[in-house]
C-alpha cells in the first residue's frame, strides 16, 4: 500500500536523522533527570542539632521523640559554641540545648529551660517549634505524674498530592512532541523545497497531499512513542503515578499534535532555508513552552497573560494529558481544552491549505 | 487523438508570463520520436520555463501541448506516468539509500524498472546503499538520471543534465544520455553549453527572451551561417595584408598584427588554395595554420548579436 510504503520511508528518515532523534527522545528525558533530582532535593529532612548536657533518661527520651518524627533529622553535638557558630553562618537551622540539672531540678520552680536556637527567616521554624513544644507538654505531664485525660486521634485523609515531578512529567513529554513535531516538520518542508524534492514528487503522479499525508502519519507514531517513552522512564524512574488509561492519553497526543504539525507546515511554507524553519519553528515553540503550563500551572501568570495562553494550543493539550495521566481523567473531563484543539486543528488546518495551495 | 505516429511531443503558440515578465512568448515546435531534441539559451531565455510547461509543472498562460497524443493541460496525470522528469539542480531525500529512493519513486507509478537495473544503467550499482549525499557531483547527476527511468518512460526530460560538473564527468554522462537513447527513449534537455548541444542532439531549438530564434540539426544551423570557417594563422616574419581579402570566399579579415592573421570564409575548401598560393608569392613562413568551423555560439551570436554565455 503506497501510503503505508511512503509513512515507512518518512519514519526511516526521521529516525535516521540522528541529531533531530537525539532532540525529540533524549533531550526530554535529559529534562526529566535533571527536574527529578531537583523535586528529591525539595523533600529533604530538617536537621536538628542537639547539645545534651544532662545526659539523663529525660532527655535521652526527648531526643528518641524527636529522632522518631520522620522528617526530623537529630544530631547529637557535644560543642554548643560550634554548633551556635554554625546556626549564626545559616550552616545549621535548628539546635537545641538540654541543660544540666534537667531531672534534679524537673519537679521545682522556676521551670527548667530548654533552649531552642533558630534562624527566623527558616521557614520550618513554626512546625519545629510547635513539635518542640508538644514534646516537653508531654514530659511535662508524665513527670507531673498527671494521667493522660484526652488523647488525639489523628485521622488522615490522603488527598492525593502530586510532587513537582509527577506534575513536570506529561508537560515535558508534551514539550518534547511539540518541539519535534513543529521543528521536524518545518525543516523537513523547507529542506525539500530548497532541494526541489516536492517539486520533482510533483513531477510524478503521486499526489502531494498524500505525501504530506504520509509526513504527518509518520510524526504522529513519533510522538506516540515519545510519549511513551517519556513516561514510562517517569514512572519507572521516579515513580510518577501514571493511572491513566494508555488510549485516553493518546489520543489527547494525537489531538493536540494534529496542531503542532499544521504549524510546521506552516512555518516551513514560510521559511525560506532549514535553518530559517529551525529559527522560526523555535519562535513559535519557546513562548508556549514558557507559558503554556509545562513547568507551572498557567493561573500562575498575572491574570491578562492566564487568559491568552490558556487559548494557545499548547495550554489546553498539557492540561488534558496531565489529567488523564495522573487522575485518570477522560474527555469528558475536558469539553473546553478538546474544544480549543479542535478549533485550532480547523484554523491550522485551513492556512496550510492556503499557504501551500499559494506555493 | 489523431497525432502524427512519429510526433512525441508537440507546442503550440506556448506562451507562459509572470505578471509583467514574458517568460516563455509564443514558441512552437515538435520533438519526433527517439531524437535527442536540445534547447540551447542562455540563463533566463525560457528553457526551463517550456520544459516545465510541458512536464505539466507549470501552467500555460495560453498555448496548446500535448505528449504522447494527450493533452497536457486536460490529463496531466497521464502524460506523468509516461514520462521522466529531471530538474535543475534538484536533489533527493538526505536519509535514504539509492535503492530505497528509486524503490519509493516507482511506486507512485503503474509502472515501475527496479533499482538494481536503474543503477547499473548509470554505473551506479556499487552505490545501491549508499545515501545521496555521499555522492560524488557526477555521481548525483547520474543518479537523477537513473531516476527518471523509474517508470520506464517513453520521454525523458533533463533540464541542464551537466551544470556545474567538471569536463570530464560531463562526457562521461553524455555517453548515458546516450546510452538511454539508443533504448528508443526519446529525449529533450535543455543546456547553455553549445558543445553539448552539438555533441548530443539529433536537433536543436536555439531560444532567446522567450522566443525561438532558430531550430535545425545543429549541422544545418552551422551551415546556415554566412561564414562558417574561421582561419588562424601566425607568421615567422612582419608581413604586409595586401591581398588577403580579395582570396577566393575570404569575407572578412578580422585582424591582422605584425606576425598573424584572422580572417572569416564561406568554404575554407576554396579559400585554402589560394591562401597558399598567397603565401608563397608574398616569402611568407608560416609557424602555425589552424582552420575552424563555426559553431552554435556562431549562430547565436549571428542571431541575437550576443555571447551565449556573458
Amino acid at each position: 500500500m503506497l501510503l503505508l510504503q511512503l509513512t515507512i520511508a518518512n519514519v526511516k528518515m526521521i529516525v535516521r536523522n540522528r541529531q533531530a532523534l537525539f532532540w525529540a527522545m533524549a533531550f526530554p528525558l535529559v529534562m526529566v533527570v535533571i527536574f527529578g533530582l531537583i523535586a528529591q532535593d525539595r523533600v529533604s529532612t530538617t536537621t536538628i542539632a542537639v547539645v545534651d548536657y544532662a545526659q539523663d533518661d529525660i532527655s535521652r527520651q526527648l531526643i528518641q521523640n524527636l529522632a522518631e518524627v520522620e522528617s526530623f533529622d537529630v544530631d547529637v553535638r557535644q560543642d554548643e559554641a560550634v554548633a551556635r557558630d554554625e546556626i549564626a553562618d545559616d550552616d545549621l537551622n535548628f539546635l537545641i540545648i538540654i541543660p544540666r540539672d534537667l531531672t534534679s531540678k524537673a519537679n521545682r520552680t522556676p521551670p527548667v529551660e530548654v533552649a531552642l536556637i533558630y534562624d527566623e527567616t527558616t521557614q520550618t521554624s513554626g512546625v519545629i517549634l510547635s513539635a518542640v513544644s508538644r514534646f516537653l507538654d508531654q514530659m511535662n505531664l508524665e513527670i507531673a505524674g498527671a494521667p493522660t485525660r484526652l488523647v488525639l486521634a489523628p485521622e488522615g485523609i490522603l488527598i492525593e498530592e502530586f510532587s513537582f515531578i509527577d506534575f513536570l512529567l506529561p508537560g515535558i513529554a508534551v514539550w518534547g512532541i511539540m518541539s519535534f513535531s513543529v521543528i521536524g516538520v518545518a525543516t523537513s518542508i523547507a529542506n525539500y523545497r530548497e532541494k526541489k524534492i516536492l517539486r520533482r514528487i510533483l513531477a510524478t503522479p503521486l499526489k502531494v497531499r498524500t505525501f504530506f499525508f504520509a509526513l504527518v502519519l509518520a510524526y504522529l507514531g513519533m510522538a506516540l512513542i515519545q510519549a511513551s517513552l517519556i513516561l514510562s522512564v517517569g514512572g519507572l524512574v521516579y515513580g510518577v503515578p501514571i493511572t491513566g488509561n494508555f488510549l485516553v492519553i493518546g489520543l489527547f497526543i494525537l489531538l493536540g499534535n494534529l496542531v503542532f504539525l499544521n504549524l510546521g507546515f506552516i512555518v516551513g511554507a514560510y521559511s525560506k532555508s532549514v535553518q530559517a524553519a529551525s529559527g522560526l519553528g523555535n519562535l513559535v515553540v519557546l513562548p508556549m513552552v514558557m507559558f503554556s503550563g509545562v513547568f507551572f500551572p498557567p493561573d500562575a501568570l498575572p491574570g491578562v497573560l492566564t487568559s491568552v495562553v490558556q487559548f494557545l494550543p499548547l495550554a489546553p493539550m498539557v492540561e488534558a494529558v496531565r489529567g488523564a495521566t495522573l487522575e485518570a481523567k477522560g474527555f469528558s473531563d475536558f469539553p473546553l481544552e478538546i474544544g480549543i484543539m479542535a478549533l485550532w486543528i480547523a484554523l491550522t488546518s485551513l492556512v496550510a491549505v492556503k499557504v501551500f495551495r499559494f506555493q | 487523438m489523431s497525432e502524427p505516429v512519429d510526433e512525441v511531443i508537440s507546442v503550440e503558440s506556448l506562451n507562459k508570463r509572470f505578471g509583467d515578465l514574458v517568460a516563455v512568448d509564443d514558441i512552437s515546435f515538435s520533438v519526433r520520436r527517439g531524437e535527442v531534441f536540445g534547447i540551447l539559451g542562455p540563463n533566463g531565455a525560457g528553457k526551463t520555463t517550456t520544459l516545465e510547461c510541458i512536464e505539466g509543472l507549470q501552467e500555460p498562460s495560453s498555448g496548446r501541448i500535448s505528449v504522447l497524443g494527450t493533452e497536457v493541460a486536460r490529463d496531466p496525470n497521464t502524460v506523468k506516468e509516461r514520462i521522466g522528469v529531471q530538474l535543475q539542480a534538484s536533489a533527493y531525500f538526505d536519509y535514504l539509500t539509492l535503492t530505497e529512493i528509486l524503490e519509493l519513486f516507482g511506486r507512485f507509478y503503474s509502472r515501475r524498472v527496479p533499482p538494481a537495473e536503474l543503477l547499473s544503467t548509470v554505473g551506479l550499482e556499487d552505490k545501491a546503499n549508499t545515501t545521496v549525499g555521499k555522492l560524488s557531483g557526477g555521481q548525483q547527476q547520474r543518479f537523477t538520471i537513473a531516476a527518471t527511468l523509474v517508470n520506464d518512460p517513453e520521454v525523458v526530460f533533463l533540464d541542464e543534465p551537466t551544470a556545474g560538473l567538471d569536463p570530464q564527468a560531463r562526457r562521461n554522462l553524455w555517453d548515458f544520455v546516450q546510452s538511454i537513447n539508443s533504448q528508443g527513449r526519446t529525449i529533450v534537455l535543455t543546456t547553455h553549453y553549445m558543445e553539448e548541444a552539438e555533441f548530443l542532439c539529433d536537433r536543436v531549438a536555439i531560444m532567446d527572451q522567450g522566443r525561438i530564434v532558430t531550430l535545425d540539426t545543429p549541422t544545418n544551423l552551422v551551415r546556415s551561417l554566412p561564414v562558417p570557417y574561421e582561419v588562424r594563422a601566425s607568421t615567422l616574419n612582419e608581413f604586409s595584408s595586401n591581398g588577403l581579402a580579395d582570396l577566393d570566399c575570404v569575407t572578412e579579415v578580422l585582424d591582422d598584427q605584425n606576425r598573424g592573421f584572422r580572417l572569416r570564409c564561406s568554404d575554407a575548401a576554396s579559400t585554402m588554395p589560394a591562401l597558399m598560393d598567397w603565401v608563397a608569392k608574398n616569402d611568407i613562413k608560416l609557424t602555425h595554420l589552424e582552420v575552424t568551423p563555426a559553431n552554435l555560439e556562431d549562430v547565436f551570436l549571428s542571431l541575437t548579436g550576443r555571447a551565449l554565455r556573458d
